[in-house]
């Protein structure tokens, strides 16, 4: 038992070997294919190891002492053996370990590697497909580059163009600096020029400024000079008017006694006005009177004329009663008869006109007469053809009386003395007619007298009938005219206009205007009348005053009041100047100055011993500017101070204050 | 309106607008013929196919109105037969033209309603000439010397009642005048004659 428990522990033994071989073979063949081979080795191997086992088994039981032998032996060595193997195993064991962790690494590794190539393989795609991209970014950046590259070159092209600009307008503005360098230059000159200048013209300005102020010093000394002269003349005036006022005041007690006189005679001249104005009113009504009475008279001639007209007349008329023989006194009966003749004549105009309407009648009567006659002889005419016809019948009659016999002779008979009836009655009636034309004739021989005379007269007629027409004509015409000038019959129709028309108002204007006109006219009439005559009629003037507007009469006087009060004032404040002066002048220089007649002067002096000793000077200027003196019986004592100051010296005032000084000493001492 | 009158013909109350209105511009031409007004106070409107002159004088045409107004409403009733523009001197009241216009009226338009079959172009080309040949007369009539104002007489029936403002007046006559007839126009209803009478030139 123990060998077959010994058998069938090497059997696991072996199989396990088997199966860690085949395991380790697996583990190897990882990449290898022999795996397959040692595989089919080990199916060759198990089935002879069967074969040997079977064997073996045969062998076994014959060997198997031998083996148990072997067994003991081969235990050892097995155990050996096994401690070698499973050394072996734990070795390969750990070999396969390492071996395996070492699969196990490559495998990683391989998965690594294999990872890191699909890595690599996707970069490499990646990197493809990046240089695709950059291939065609190179492309479009190429083309662009390229545009670039043109567009570059065409601004190089503008560069260059433009740089020529540059250089050109650089060129420009060079000349334009060297030209404005210039100018400034020219501009310096000018500049150092106009200060020159202005400097010239402050100098000029500054002497024209001198000059204005010089001129002006001169105005105003020529103003005082002139206002000097004025004074001196005002001041002779003012001398003289003091002379003529002396004079006048002389002459004062004249104009008095004149005035007196003056003013009666001017009433009296008054008085005499009025009478003279009523005695030209009387005149004035005389003269009309006059006139009056010589139309009157001159009326009267004509009116006495006219009487003794009148007077012939009615002498003739008187006469007339004589030569009439009517029985005519007086213009009653001669009217009476006159209304007498007159009914007369109305009487014989009606007889005239029952005359006229008679002859007509007869007229129409003859006319009607006449056309019955034509008639009458028309009828006649008929009825000779009706015989004739008859006549002829009658014979026809009578031959058929001949013809038929006897049986109708008594018709036939009878026949015809109707027929004869008839012609007789025919005849009868023609007889008639032609008695009634004679007397028709016999009327008309009668009435042709009076169709002459209504012939004479209805020629008369005609002719008056046609003066009429003409006449109708003529004032037809007239009437057209006056139609066409406006006329109109007053009975139909009547002219209307309005009140207010532009004719009426113009005329009114034009009537207001005249009447202003003609108003001006008249105040500037009495105006004029009045400035001719002169100031003193202040009568009239108030009444001018009334026509012209009283505002300006108003202002006039008062003006003129107001200028005759200055000019009073004025004289008043001369005066009073005039002796002011005079009197200092008396008492600072010592000599009282005279103004004898025009242009001499005459000096007294206030220390004179005697009244009158003076001294004339006489103007030989007419501004006064140089004295010439004149001999008088005191300038025959004072000789030589004459020949010292004024024949030497030329001085007059040196003349006069030593003369001045000569008197008051004698004074003094006397 | 105007077409209205073309198509319907002329009535009674048409003819007198018309006639009136005639008047209006005839009158308002005369006095810019003659002078009598200023120049410069007249102003153009376009009337009857032509320009024709009215006054702007406000006063001048405020009478003219009141006058065509009473015209209208007296030929309507058929009761006036003449209009006159009597132009006289200021200074001597003396007459030295006179414009009369004669006015023959159909009174059986009163009567009957019917309108009258007249064009209105007809008629304004009527008026058109008389209006030219008033411009015209200025060529033969004397030279109005001094200042010259006017009046407007009507001569209507005696049996009028005569209107407040208006009043009778003389037919004032030239002293010696020559006379020229005008045409005339008629509107079926009135008819209106022309005639300028002036006054002679005194014999050189």
């Amino acid at each position: 038992m123990e060998d077959l428990e010994n058998n069938t522990t090497v059997f696991s033994t072996l199989r396990s070997l088997n199966n860690f071989i085949s395991h380790r073979m697996e583990g190897v063949s990882g990449l290898a294919t022999p795996g397959s081979s040692q595989s089919s080795l080990q199916m060759q191997y198990q089935q002879r190891m069967q074969l040997e086992e079977q064997a073996g088994q045969i062998h076994s039981k014959s060997q198997l002492l031998q083996v148990e032998r072997e067994k003991m032996q081969m235990e050892l060595s097995h155990k050996r053996a096994r401690i070698e193997l499973e050394k072996a195993a734990n070795t390969n064991a750990r070999n396969y370990e390492r071996e395996a962790d070492r699969n196990q690494e490559l495998l990683t590794r391989i998965k690594q590697y294999q990872e890191r190539e699909a890595e690599a393989e996707n970069k490499l795609k990646e990197q493809m497909e990046m240089n695709k991209s950059y291939k065609k970014s190179m492309e479009t950046m190429s083309k662009k580059i390229q545009e670039k590259e043109s567009k570059l070159a065409e601004a190089n092209e503008t560069i260059t163009v433009l740089k020529g600009k540059i250089s050109e307008l650089q060129w420009n503005i060079m000349n334009q600096e060297m030209q404005m360098t210039s100018q400034d230059s020219e501009k310096q000159e000018l500049m150092e020029q106009l200060d020159i200048e202005k400097k010239k013209w402050q100098e000029a300005s500054q002497q024209i400024q001198t000059l204005q102020a010089s001129q002006s010093l001169l105005a105003e000394y020529e103003q005082k000079i002139k206002d000097l002269e004025q004074k001196l003349s005002q001041q002779e005036h003012d001398a003289l008017i003091v002379k003529n006022m002396k004079a006048e005041l002389a002459r004062f007690p004249k104009m008095e006694r004149e005035l007196r006189q003056l003013k009666e005679e001017n009433a009296y001249f008054r008085e005499m006005k009025e009478n003279n104005g009523l005695l030209k009113e009387e005149v004035e009504g005389l003269q009309r009177k006059l006139e009056r009475y010589e139309k009157v008279q001159a009326q009267l001639v004509t009116v006495e004329l006219e009487n003794e007209k009148l007077l012939g007349k009615l002498q003739s008329w008187e006469k007339l009663d004589q030569s009439t023989g009517l029985n005519i006194r007086t213009p009653d009966d001669l009217s009476r008869q006159i209304v007498a003749l007159q009914q007369r004549e109305l009487a014989l105009k009606e007889q005239n006109s029952t005359f006229m309407n008679s002859a007509r009648m007869l007229e129409k009567a003859r006319q009607q007469l006449q056309e019955e006659i034509l008639s009458v002889q028309s009828q006649l005419l008929d009825e000779k053809k009706k015989r004739e016809h008859q006549e002829a019948l009658v014979r026809r009659l009578q031959k058929r009386v001949v013809l038929l016999t006897k049986a109708q002779l008594s018709q036939v008979l009878e026949e015809v003395g109707s027929h004869k009836q008839r012609a007789e009655m025919l005849e009868v009636e023609m007889k008639v007619l032609k008695s009634q034309q004679c007397t028709a004739e016999q009327s008309t021989v009668v009435t042709k007298e009076e169709v002459d005379t209504l012939r004479l007269k209805i020629e008369e007629l005609e002719a008056e009938r046609s003066k009429l027409a003409e006449e109708n004509r003529s004032l037809e015409m007239k009437l057209e005219k006056l139609t066409l000038q406006g006329d109109y019959d007053p009975s139909r129709t009547k002219v209307l206009h309005l009140s207010m028309n532009p004719m009426s108002l113009a005329k009114q204007q034009r009537k207001e205007e005249q009447q202003q006109l003609q108003e001006e006219c008249e105040r500037l009439r009495e105006l004029v009348r009045v400035l001719k005559g002169g100031g003193s009629l202040s009568g009239e003037l108030e009444g001018v005053g009334a026509f012209q507007s009283p505002q300006e009469v108003a202002e006039l006087k008062k003006q003129v009041e107001s200028a005759e009060l200055k000019n009073q004032r004025l004289k008043e404040v001369f005066q009073t100047k005039i002796q002011e002066f005079r009197k200092v002048c008396y008492t600072l220089t010592g000599y009282q100055i005279d103004i004898t007649t025009e242009n001499q002067y005459r000096l007294s002096s206030i220390y004179a011993e005697h009244q009158g000793d003076c001294l004339l000077f006489k103007a030989s200027s007419s501004s006064g500017g140089k004295m010439q003196l004149l001999e008088t019986e005191f300038s025959r004592t004072v000789r030589e101070l004459i020949e010292l100051h004024l024949l030497r010296q030329d001085s007059i005032p040196a003349f006069l204050s030593a003369l001045t000084l000569d008197l008051f000493s004698r004074q003094t001492i006397a | 309106q105007q077409l209205g009158r073309e198509h319907q013909g002329i009535t009674l109350r048409g003819s007198a607008e018309l006639v009136a209105e005639f008047f209006s511009y005839g009158i308002n031409s005369i006095l810019y013929q003659r002078g009598i007004y200023p120049p410069e106070t007249f102003t153009r409107v376009q009337k009857y196919g032509l320009t024709l002159l009215v006054t702007t004088d406000p006063e001048l045409a405020n009478y003219l109105n009141n006058v065509t107004e009473q015209m209208k409403e007296w030929l309507y009733k058929c009761i006036v037969q003449r209009l006159v523009v009597v132009i006289s001197s200021i200074e001597s009241s003396e007459v030295l033209e006179r414009w009369q216009f004669d006015i023959e009226c159909d009174k059986t338009a009163k009567d009957d309603n019917g309108p009258r079959e007249k064009s209105q172009k007809a008629i304004q080309d009527e008026i058109r000439s008389v209006i030219r040949q008033i411009t015209a007369t200025v060529t033969f009539l004397p030279l109005l010397e001094s200042a010259c104002a006017f009046d407007l007489l009507i001569y209507t029936d005696k049996d009028l009642a005569v209107p407040e403002k208006w009043e009778e007046s003389g037919p004032q006559f030239i002293a010696n005048s020559e006379e020229v007839r005008l045409r005339s126009f008629t509107t079926t209803i009135h008819k209106v004659n022309t005639t300028v009478a002036y006054k002679k030139d005194p014999a050189p």
